[in-house]
């Protein structure tokens, strides 16, 4: 049998083979130093129902490398490059953004979305689309909504994270003090029945002291349109119905002393139980959480459990009042199901929700709520009892 | 016979773990979540019946003729004409379904990680590569599978083991509401893909232990079985009802993973995994392609037509669809049945006349 | 097993080689002058052989025949010369042969019938009495000649461990393995490679542990080798791989006589090659290439620990420079963004796409340690380093490369030096570049596809029968407490499978030792 290659020669027919591949290989091939790397993306609409793409763009000039000659950053070079572009589609949008950019635009590490007031209103579902086709931004990516301009917020040149205020507003998000949406949970909650979902708003802070920004509040999303926003205090409410609370401080004041004492946190976990008796749907939120006491201005003692017993009751009465708030005005107020009810239904109950998905909208707000919370108090912190307070005048019951 | 090596049970239930799993992995939860919605991790348990229903068949078949393959008992089951007809069939179906595996990894590769290069660069290279293999042997194939495949189970695990943190178990609820139906129609695909395991009956003639064949072949279905529920359900858990909308769940899962702000993006190890998976199971196919042509055209060594056969493989990948669409919907459409017909209906009959043939003379005989 | 069938036009050619020298095979003359004028003929120009007539007693004409510098005179004229010049001597012929063993006072005295047999004597130092009347001459194992002593090995060094090489002498290299294995059972087949330097090649084996068919397949593939000399192993080692095309070595060098008793103990062979310290040893696998000898004298779970930062080094070496390319042109979304940003900004003012920056980096690299091993000592290898790094430094500063690279290119080095095997390390290093061009054309996926071929290779690849991966391809379970981990010394009980199966068990199970109870 005649071989086809001839073991002499079958190297030479391997690099006869690989030459082509070499010769006109790199196709895809992209120096770093040829990135424009975004660390932020804003959405805003123009007034002829354009959408206005902005990115932040990393300017590694200013951060400098090791290497480099002048040492850590080269004085009097912005950390961050703020562009714009608009087209129909953000994809668009992006061409017309590129051609004024000298470097490739790169996605790859855009760590925020910001959308703007005016994108909100006519709708994000659209939108989002891009971020979950194209193939190379992140599902990770956090989304924020912004009262103005998102524009604005990526110009912000906060002080701490190099002043990349796309950075700031992730680690913001991280703190999870407000709402943490990531364009994963975005595309989740906008593909579920209601398609009702919340955002955090993100605002820039203007001082003396310098340029910040800071998460307060959250925007309510009714069937991907903006409707309305709540504040700092009714997003904790928020969080607390949607499990989502992580770092938090309640402070309440006794009733029979003078002064507040503040509590830490430490985990809570909430539930929904969704009950339909005689056709009454009913959603029971069962709140579990522990805490520890971190501040006692009071002269109460903390290990007393009587005393804590009290002090339990009353937390369970602030987080009932907290989110008994947050129910009065989205779910009566804006009509907006952002606590996950619906899924709720639809998983104990999967036939009945199929008869009554398309009255979701009109059912939402007539339904009730029982909140159950259970508040335990584990420690009382470094102290017993009240501090520099002499032991008899300790009040003690 | 044409191939002088010999493989061990183990080293066969490696071959066809990946000849399963590397293809089903990337594309499975779309496909399944389709039809089969919250429940589609049902699907693969009711899938892996067709993989041991292949296997069965092969070894029954391979039991009455212990020393050959599906191309030379086919002649002697149905006569030489039949015969020959049916090994040619059976061996364009293997060699275009090979196409589509390898056109599935050009474009996977192509949409995902390099999109400026053409597609036929990565076919090519990646039949080359292959080719090389096959040259080498079965036993070569299942050598470099097995340094692979320890590889490919780890780097599995491992996504799976940094995606736990964004796992949420309420996606899976509520299990079952509509009864059974939806999981078994978002099995009808997979359990095709499950059928693949026939190609065993290529495998068994040149096994050293033949009584643990069934053994190991019943032993990697289970296994790829685990795997694809696994699979499923870590996707469903992490996107819930829009696991079905990505092209690629898994690879969009292991974009998601994030740990300590470090190990963030490890895509590309979904890409290794992709790879090396995809690597074993078209050197599979490959090899049953060459080896079947070689013995339908009673050659006595198949190296010199492994090269050939590779150009008509490159030109059957690059003209089995036009483009990603058309060729998952193929997958999903049309091949189900074309690969029922040669992976299942057409061994079946097999089987069937080689038994009335097996007990007739038996009879007459007493 | 299945050894490769070898062509028999070999054999053919051999005995054509063998030709010229026919006369060579011819018997003693009876004459002591024809002798003495073949002799002559044979030697001529050759000053440094000493023909030397005397007479036994004063009767026998007889001819001492020796090299000068190869045997030692004192002992010649001490306890030949002047015995058989003062003997007194009967007459008859067959006496003389009688007389001069028994008037010699040497150990090693052997019988010579031809030409050939002589010459083979004189050229290993051995004097060559010839008597008048007489077809028989004796050789004299009084061979003595300047040779190295021995030292710790150069190339493989051991914090803990014998400190013993081999040296370029072949008897003291077999004399120290005959130290270290005292069984009869050690068997020593000696053979002749060179047309000109008539080499002696040892092939040791231990009876009972080897495979019979393995000793015959390396008999058979050193006769087969035709060639004018054998100056080191390495031109055995061509001669005897089973695919002399590939970068990986299928043979183990070593010079550590510790290393080769361990090998023999598995039931492989060794060769011992005179006028070289460095012997081989057939069959060998890829693990064993990765393998110190340390690795066994270490307590167990540092090896283990070792062992697994050695493969960890390997693949460092292999693919990190390729890596980087690929992450850093292909993949950057793969970085840590603050990475990524500070390789944005170190990369900012280099003139060079990144894979060429590498592959002048690792060249240069790779020049400096050859540059480095040339110097004329051991100083070499550390200028070599800082000189590297110097240039690195400088490099960097002047902005011809980034500074990150210089680190890539730095640990590329050290994970090199890691593996024990030079040969093998060798293998790897050169594997480096084309991974770095794969990596630059088609990014992980070229990395992907590298690693496939070279495993697919390495799949190929037999040493002498055996797999070259086992015992990871094909797998054997228990054999990977010596791959995977360093198992204690106690439970590697079972040899490996492939090359001792005539004899499975090197020792009784059950020796866990454990402390002594009841003494409070």
């Amino acid at each position: 049998m005649k071989r086809l290659f001839k073991p002499e020669k079958r190297l030479l027919t391997i690099v006869l083979c690989c030459i082509p591949i070499f010769l006109s290989g790199c196709w895809d091939r992209t120096e770093v130093n040829d990135l424009a790397i975004i660390a932020g993306v804003g959405l805003d609409r123009t007034d002829n129902g354009k959408i206005e793409l902005s990115v932040q763009i990393t300017n590694p000039k200013a951060i400098g490398g090791p290497g480099m000659s002048s040492g850590s950053g080269q004085s009097g070079q912005q950390p961050v490059i703020v562009k714009t572009g608009t087209g129909k589609t953000i994809y668009d949008a992006r061409s017309k953004l590129q051609e004024k950019t000298s470097r490739q635009l790169f996605e790859g590490h855009n760590r925020v979305i910001i959308i703007g007031k005016s994108l909100a209103e006519t709708g994000i579902r659209k939108h989002i689309d891009f971020f979950a086709r194209f193939p190379i931004p992140r599902l990770r990516a956090n989304v924020f909504f912004t009262d103005g301009k998102a524009t604005d917020i990526l110009k912000v040149i906060p002080s701490f994270e190099n002043g990349e205020s796309a950075e700031a507003a992730r680690e913001l998000a991280e703190l999870k003090i407000g709402m943490n949406v990531t364009t994963k949970d975005l595309l989740q909650q906008l593909a579920s029945s209601s398609g009702d979902t919340a955002l955090p708003k993100i605002t820039a802070s203007k001082s003396k002291l310098g340029e910040g920004l800071k998460v307060n509040g959250t925007a309510i999303f009714k069937n991907n349109k903006l409707t309305g926003q709540i504040d700092d205090k009714v997003t904790r409410g928020l969080l607390w119905l949607t499990d989502a609370i992580e770092t938090a401080s309640v402070t309440i004041q006794p009733k029979d002393a003078e002064g507040y004492i503040s509590f830490k946190i430490l985990r809570s976990s909430t539930e929904l139980i969704p009950t339909i008796k005689n056709g009454k749907w009913k959603m029971i939120v069962r709140i579990t959480t522990e805490d520890d006491v971190t501040e006692n201005e009071t002269k109460l003692d903390m290990m007393d459990p009587k005393i804590v017993e009290k002090l339990e009751k009353q937390m369970e009465k602030s987080i009932d009042k907290r989110i008994q708030l947050v129910l009065d005005e989205v779910q009566t107020g804006m009509e907006a199901d952002v606590f996950g009810f619906g899924e709720a239904f639809e998983r104990t109950y999967p036939q009945k929700w199929k008869q009554q998905e398309d009255q979701w909208d009109k059912k939402f707000p007539e339904i009730e709520v029982v909140i159950k919370s259970d508040v335990k108090i584990r420690r009382p912190g470094r102290s017993g009892g009240p501090q520099g307070v002499p032991q008899e005048k300790e009040k003690k019951k | 016979m044409i191939e002088k090596g010999k493989i061990s049970g183990l080293q066969m239930a490696i071959l066809l773990y990946p000849t399963v799993v590397a293809t089903a992995l990337l594309i499975l939860p779309a496909t399944t979540g389709q039809f089969a919605k919250q429940d589609m991790w049902l699907s693969p348990i009711w899938a892996s019946l067709f993989g041991y229903l292949a296997v069965m068949i092969a070894y029954r078949l391979h039991h009455y003729f212990p020393q050959e393959t599906f191309v030379q008992y086919s002649e002697k089951i149905v006569g030489k004409f039949p015969g020959k007809l049916l090994g040619f069939g059976f061996l364009f179906f293997i060699l275009h379904t090979n196409g589509m595996v390898l056109r599935d990894y050009g474009e996977f590769v192509t949409g995902n990680f390099l999109k400026q290069t053409p597609l036929i660069v990565m076919i090519m290279s990646m039949a080359f590569v292959c080719a090389l293999a096959v040259r080498g042997g079965l036993e070569v194939i299942a050598r470099s599978s097995q340094i692979f495949l320890p590889v490919f189970i780890v780097l599995f695990f491992l996504i799976i083991l940094l995606l736990i943190p964004a796992l949420n178990p309420k996606n899976m609820f509520p299990v079952m509401d509509e009864g059974i139906t939806r999981s078994i129609r978002g099995a009808f695909v997979p359990s095709l893909w499950f059928s693949e395991l026939f190609l065993i009956s290529f495998l068994l003639p040149y096994l050293h232990e033949k009584e643990k064949g069934l053994k190991w072949a019943v032993v990697t279905t289970a296994f790829i079985m685990i795997t694809l529920v696994t699979t499923n359900l870590f996707t469903l858990l992490l996107f819930g009802d829009i696991a079905s909308s990505f092209t690629y769940p898994v690879m969009d899962a292991a974009r998601y993973i994030s740990i300590a702000d470090f190990m963030q993006h490890v895509e590309a190890i979904v890409m290794a995994i992709w790879v090396t998976g995809m690597f074993i199971k078209i050197c599979i196919f490959y090899y049953v392609v060459v080896i079947g042509t070689a013995q339908w055209l009673r050659l006595s060594d198949y190296r010199p037509i492994v090269f050939p056969i590779g150009f008509v493989l490159v030109s059957v990948s690059m003209w089995s669809a036009s483009n990603l669409q058309e060729l998952t919907h193929f997958t999903r459409t049309s091949w189900t049945f074309y690969a029922g017909l040669f992976l299942i209906v057409i061994p079946i009959v097999l089987l069937l006349i080689a038994k009335v043939r097996h007990k007739f003379p038996k009879k007459q005989s007493h | 097993m299945m050894w490769r069938i070898r062509r028999k036009k070999d054999k053919k050619k051999k005995q054509s080689a063998l030709k010229q020298s026919k006369q060579e095979q011819d018997p003693l003359y009876t004459h002591i002058t024809e002798n003495e004028n073949q002799f002559r003929q044979i030697y001529e120009d050759c000053s440094d052989v000493i023909l030397h007539p005397f007479s036994i007693g004063g009767k026998h004409q007889a001819l001492l025949i020796y090299i000068d510098g190869l045997s030692n005179t004192e002992e010649i004229d001490d306890s030949v010369l002047s015995p058989l010049m003062t003997a007194t001597v009967n007459d008859g012929e067959q006496q003389v042969s009688t007389l001069i063993k028994n008037t010699v006072a040497v150990s090693d005295t052997k019988e010579v019938h031809t030409f050939s047999d002589c010459i083979q004597a004189i050229s290993t130092g051995k004097p060559v009495i010839l008597a008048d009347n007489s077809q028989t001459g004796f050789s004299l194992g009084l061979s003595k000649w300047e040779k190295r002593s021995v030292e710790s090995p150069e190339a493989e060094k051991v914090v803990r461990g014998p400190r013993e090489g081999f040296v370029e002498t072949l008897t003291v290299n077999t004399s120290m393995l005959r130290r270290k294995i005292r069984s009869p059972k050690l068997k020593m087949q000696s053979m002749e490679i060179g047309r000109y330097t008539k080499t002696n090649v040892m092939i040791t084996y231990v009876d009972g542990l080897v495979d019979k068919t393995l000793v015959e397949e390396v008999l058979n593939r050193l006769n087969r080798i035709d060639i004018d000399g054998v100056l080191e192993s390495g031109v055995i080692e061509e001669f005897i791989e089973d695919d002399p095309h590939s970068p990986f070595p299928q043979t183990l060098a070593t010079e550590r006589p510790d290393i080769v008793t361990s090998n023999l103990l598995d039931g492989r062979v060794a060769i011992l090659i005179d006028g070289t310290p460095f012997s081989l040893i057939v069959p060998t696998t890829l693990y064993s290439l990765l393998q110190a000898g340390e690795d066994y004298y270490r307590r167990y779970l540092m090896a283990t620990a070792i062992r697994w930062l050695r493969y960890l080094f390997l693949v460092i070496s292999l693919l990190l420079p390729s890596l980087y390319v690929a992450v850093l042109t292909y993949h950057q979304e793969m970085l840590p963004t603050s990475l990524l940003i500070s390789m944005a900004a170190a990369r900012e003012q280099i003139p060079f796409p990144a894979l060429v920056e590498v592959l002048m980096m690792e060249i240069t690299f790779e020049a400096l340690r050859e540059a480095g091993v040339r110097l004329p000592n051991q100083v070499g290898s550390a200028v070599s380093i800082v000189g590297a790094l110097v240039i690195g430094e400088a490099a960097v500063s002047a902005g011809i490369v980034s500074a990150p690279m210089v680190i890539v290119v730095a640990i590329t080095g050290i994970a090199s030096f890691t593996i024990p095997r030079y040969s093998a390390a060798t293998a790897i290093r050169m594997l480096r570049f084309p991974m770095i061009l794969l990596a630059g054309t088609l990014g992980l996926l070229g990395i992907m596809l590298g690693i496939i071929m070279i495993v697919v290779h390495l799949a190929t690849l037999r040493s002498f029968g055996v797999p070259y991966l086992s015992p990871m391809a094909p797998m054997q379970f228990n054999e990977m407490k010596d791959t995977l981990v360093r198992a204690p010394w106690w439970k590697l009980n079972k040899r490996p499978r492939l090359t001792g199966e005539s004899n499975k068990y090197r020792q009784s199970s059950g020796q866990k030792p454990s402390p002594i109870r009841g003494k409070e």
